[in-house]
C-alpha cells in the first residue's frame, strides 16, 4: 500500500533524470555495503570470483575458534562492551555539551559586547587545529593529571570539537527566535523560570535536538583523540574498528564488525528524522 | 599517523628531565626479587594485593584475542592474577606510551603498561631509553623451559633479540621463522624457486607474480636481509651481521651490502605492478596475505613456521597453497617475546602473569589455539612435554622441520637493520642514483644523531 502511493509519487513528480540521477545516490550510499554484508558470510572470498568460494556456515562446525558472525557476535569480539562504552561517552558529551552551550549560544546571540567577533572566531579554533597535533599535546597534560585512560579523560576531549559545532548551531536558533515572544509571556506576568520552560525551550527545542544528536554522532565517530586518551584501554566503535582494519584487509569478521558499527548512526538518524518532523517542528512552530 | 608517534617520542624525550616519581614499596619489592632476596611465595603475596595486569599486545588477529579471553584470563584467575589483554594496532604505541608516561615521571608502580609482547626494535628502543625493568626472565620458576646457557649455540635466540642483548629484561614467548609459501595450483613445483638467482629466472619468465611487504615494516626488513645475506661476497653469510655498526663501521657494511641490493634493484622491475609503473610492495602480512589469496602474487614469504596450516583454517590462504625452502641457507629465524616496562604498575602480577606464559601448558593452548610456534626450548622439556607440543601442533606443510632447521639463519643485528631499512628506501625506493657507499654513510650519520 505504502510502496504503491510511493511509487506513483515518484512516477508522477519526477522526470526520468530525476529517477536516474536519485538510483545513482542511491547506488552510492548502498552499493559498498553489499560486498560488505556478502563478505561477513565468506569464509573463502577470492578474486575472480565472484561470490565466496566456501562460505562460513560450511566451516562452521570444523573450526574450533568462532568464525565469522560467531566471532563478532561472541564476548571475545568486544563488540558489545564498545558499543555500550560508545553510547555512555556519547550521551555524557551530549549533555555536557548542551549545558555549556546552551547559555554560551544565548549570549552570543543576543548581546553586543566588546571582541565579540573575535570571541566567535575562537571558538572555531578547534575545528581548525589538526586533531593530532590537540591529541599530542593534551596526552602529556592528561597523563601528568592522571586523566588519561579515564572515561573523564575521554569525555573531556570529546568535547573539544564538539562545542563549536553546537555553540554555532544554537546560536543560529537562537538568532531566528526573536525576543517578541519571551516578552509577550512576561508581559503577561510569567515567571523567568515560566518564561524558560514554558516558551524559550519549546521553541528552541528542533534546534537542540539537531544539535544534540549531531553532537552525539561526532562524539560516536571520533577516533584519534579516543585512541590517545583510551590509551587502548578504553574501546570505543571507532577504535575497536580501526584495530581490526588496520592490517589492511577485511576479512568475514572485521565486515561484521564494521556493519555492527554503523548500527547507531542509522538508529539515530531514523529517530532524528521522526522527532524533527512530526514532533518538534510540529509543537514547537504550530501558530 | 607515524608523523604524530615521532613527535609524541620527541616530546616525551624532551619532558624526561622532570624527576621521576616512584612508588617506594613497588621499587623494593623490584631491588629484593631483582637481587634474588624474594621468594616466589612474597610474590604471590604482593600479587594478591596488585591490581589486573595490563599486558599490550597486537590485537589484530581473531585467533590470539580469543585465546587470550577464553584459555589465559581464566587460567590466570585461578592464580589469583587478574588479566586486563589490552589490544593495540601497532606494538609501537605501547613503546610511545610507557616513554611518554616516564617523560611525564610517572616511575614504578605509576605507569600504565604492564607487559608488552615485543621483538626487535622496540625492544631495543626500551633498552637504549632505560624504561625496562631488570633481569627478570632467569628468576621465574619457569625459566628452566629455556635455554639460557651461553656456551650452547642454541641459545642465541634467547640472549639476543636482533643482535641485541637481551640480558634477560625479556621472556621469549614465540619462535618463528621465515617461510615462504606458494600456490601449488599456480605453480608447478619444478618451477618453484630456491634460490634468489632462481626467483630472478622465474620472474624474468612470469613478470609481476612476486612481491615483498615493503621495508621499514620487519617483515619486508627481514626479506632485505636474507637476500643481503645470500650476497654475501664474502661467502660468509649472516655471520658478520652478528655485530653492531659501532663495531662493523659504515665502510666495511657498505661493502657487505652492497651486492644484496644491487640483486634487489635488478628484482625490482619484475615485482607485482612494475611492468606498468612503480613496483607494488605489500604494506603488511594481511595485505600480503590478501594479494596471495586473490592469485596476484604466486609466492608469499612471512614469518610464520605454520602460516600455510593456520590460513588454510580460517580461509586466509587458497587451496593449494604449500610451504617451501626459500632462500637455502638463509630462513631466518628469530624470537618474540614477553617484556615488562620499568613504571609496569603492577610489577609481581606481572612477573606471575609472564611465569605463566612461559609453561609447557599455555604454550600448548598457544600453538593449538592460534598456530604460533613455542618460544620455549624443547631440549629442556621432558619426553611428554615435546609431544603435547607435537599433537597441538598445526603441522607443517610442503616442507619438514628437517628442511627448516638445515635452512636456519639468525636475524640481523638491530643496529645494521636501521641503516641496511634506510638504505634500501634510499637506493630502491627512491631510485637514488648515489652509490651504496655514499648512502650507507649518509644513513650511519643520520642515524647517529
Amino acid at each position: 500500500m505504502a510502496r504503491r502511493q510511493m511509487k506513483s509519487a515518484l512516477n508522477t513528480r519526477l522526470s526520468s533524470f530525476q529517477k536516474i540521477y536519485l538510483l545513482l545516490i542511491a547506488g552510492f550510499i548502498l552499493g559498498p555495503f553489499i560486498p560488505l554484508i556478502i563478505q561477513s558470510f565468506a569464509f573463502r572470498w577470492a578474486w575472480p570470483d565472484m561470490l565466496p568460494s566456501t562460505w562460513w556456515l560450511e566451516q562452521r562446525d570444523r573450526s574450533i575458534l568462532p568464525l565469522a558472525w560467531d566471532y563478532v557476535l561472541s564476548p571475545y569480539s568486544r563488540v558489545w562492551e564498545a558499543t555500550l562504552n560508545t553510547v555512555f561517552i556519547g550521551t555524557v558529551v551530549t549533555a555536557i555539551c548542551l549545558a555549556i552551550c546552551l547559555p554560551a549560544a544565548r549570549v552570543l546571540a543576543r548581546e553586543k559586547f566588546k571582541g565579540k567577533a573575535a570571541f566567535e572566531f575562537f571558538l572555531s579554533m578547534p575545528l581548525i587545529v589538526p586533531e593530532a597535533a590537540i591529541g599530542i599535546s593534551l596526552l602529556m597534560i592528561f597523563i601528568k593529571l592522571g586523566l588519561a585512560g579515564s572515561y573523564l579523560g575521554i569525555i573531556i576531549v570529546h568535547l573539544i570539537p564538539t562545542i563549536p559545532y553546537m555553540i554555532r548551531m544554537l546560536t543560529a536558533v537562537y538568532q531566528g527566535l526573536g525576543r517578541d515572544f519571551e516578552e509577550q509571556a512576561m508581559i503577561l506576568g510569567a515567571s523567568k523560570w515560566q518564561v524558560m520552560r514554558l516558551v524559550t525551550l519549546p521553541m528552541l527545542l528542533p534546534g537542540v535536538v539537531a544539535g544534540a544528536l549531531f553532537t552525539f554522532l561526532v562524539s560516536t565517530n571520533i577516533f584519534l583523540l579516543t585512541f590517545f586518551m583510551g590509551q587502548g584501554q578504553i574501546i570505543t566503535l571507532p577504535t575497536l574498528l580501526f584495530s581490526k582494519i588496520a592490517g589492511g584487509t577485511l576479512d568475514a569478521s572485521a565486515a561484521g564488525i564494521t556493519l555492527v558499527v554503523t548500527i547507531p548512526g542509522i538508529i539515530l538518524l531514523l529517530i532524528t528524522e521522526r522527532f524533527i518532523k512530526e514532533e518538534a517542528f510540529g509543537k514547537g512552530f504550530g501558530n | 599517523m607515524k608523523k604524530t608517534l615521532i613527535s609524541l617520542s620527541v616530546t616525551a624525550t624532551l619532558l624526561a628531565n622532570t624527576a621521576m616519581a616512584q612508588d617506594a614499596d613497588a621499587v623494593a619489592f623490584r631491588d629484593a626479587f631483582l637481587a634474588g632476596t624474594a621468594t616466589w611465595e612474597d610474590v604471590q603475596a604482593r600479587a594478591a594485593e596488585e591490581g589486573a595486569v595490563n599486558l599490550y599486545y597486537w590485537g589484530g588477529s581473531d585467533p590470539i584475542n580469543i585465546w587470550m579471553d577464553r584459555v589465559v584470563t581464566p587460567d590466570l584467575a585461578e592464580l589469583g592474577v587478574t588479566l586486563n589483554p589490552v589490544r593495540i594496532t601497532g606494538t609501537k604505541d605501547a613503546i610511545d606510551l610507557v616513554l611518554a608516561e616516564m617523560g611525564s615521571g610517572r616511575g614504578l608502580g605509576e605507569g600504565s603498561v604492564d607487559a608488552i609482547w615485543l621483538n626487535g626494535e622496540n625492544f631495543a628502543t626500551l633498552q637504549r631509553q632505560d624504561a625496562l625493568f631488570g633481569s627478570f626472565a632467569g628468576m621465574l620458576p619457569n625459566s628452566g623451559n629455556v635455554e639460557w646457557n651461553e656456551e650452547d649455540p642454541r641459545s642465541l635466540l634467547n640472549l639476543r633479540d636482533f643482535g641485541v642483548e637481551t640480558n634477560q629484561a625479556e621472556m621469549p614467548w614465540s619462535g618463528e621463522q621465515y617461510v615462504c609459501a606458494t600456490n601449488t595450483n599456480r605453480l608447478a613445483s619444478e618451477d618453484v624457486p630456491h634460490t634468489f638467482a632462481e626467483l630472478l629466472t622465474y620472474l624474468q619468465e612470469n613478470p609481476g607474480k612476486f612481491t615483498y611487504v615493503k621495508p621499514p615494516h620487519y617483515v619486508g626488513n627481514t626479506f632485505v636481509q636474507a637476500a643481503v645475506y645470500a650476497h654475501n661476497p664474502d661467502g660468509t653469510g649472516a655471520e658478520p651481521f652478528q655485530s653492531s655498526i659501532e663495531d662493523m663501521g659504515a665502510e666495511e657494511l657498505a661493502r657487505l651490502i652492497a651486492p644484496g641490493l644491487e640483486y634487489l634493484k635488478e628484482l625490482d622491475p619484475y615485482l607485482l605492478g612494475a611492468q606498468s609503473g612503480n613496483a607494488l610492495y605489500a604494506e603488511d602480512n594481511a595485505a600480503l596475505d590478501g594479494m596471495f589469496l586473490n592469485g596476484e602474487v604466486d609466492i608469499a614469504c612471512k614469518f610464520g613456521l605454520y602460516a600455510v596450516a593456520t590460513g588454510l583454517n580460517n580461509g586466509t590462504y587458497p587451496e593449494g597453497a604449500e610451504a617451501f625452502v626459500f632462500p637455502e641457507g638463509n630462513m631466518i629465524k628469530n624470537k618474540n617475546y614477553l617484556a615488562i616496562p620499568a613504571n609496569a604498575p603492577n610489577p609481581a602480577a606481572t612477573l606471575i602473569m609472564v611465569d605463566y606464559m612461559t609453561s609447557v601448558q599455555a604454550q600448548v593452548t598457544k600453538l593449538q589455539f592460534t598456530g604460533m610456534p613455542p618460544g620455549v626450548d624443547p631440549w629442556t622439556l621432558t619426553d611428554e612435554e615435546v609431544q603435547a607440543l607435537t599433537d597441538a601442533s598445526p603441522g607443517l606443510i610442503g616442507v619438514t622441520q628437517a628442511e627448516l632447521d638445515a635452512n636456519t639463519a639468525p636475524d640481523t643485528n638491530a643496529s645494521l637493520v636501521d641503516v641496511i631499512e634506510a638504505t634500501w628506501l634510499e637506493y630502491i625506493e627512491r631510485d637514488s642514483t648515489d652509490s651504496i657507499d655514499v648512502i650507507v654513510a649518509r644513513a650511519v650519520e643520520n642515524l647517529a644523531q
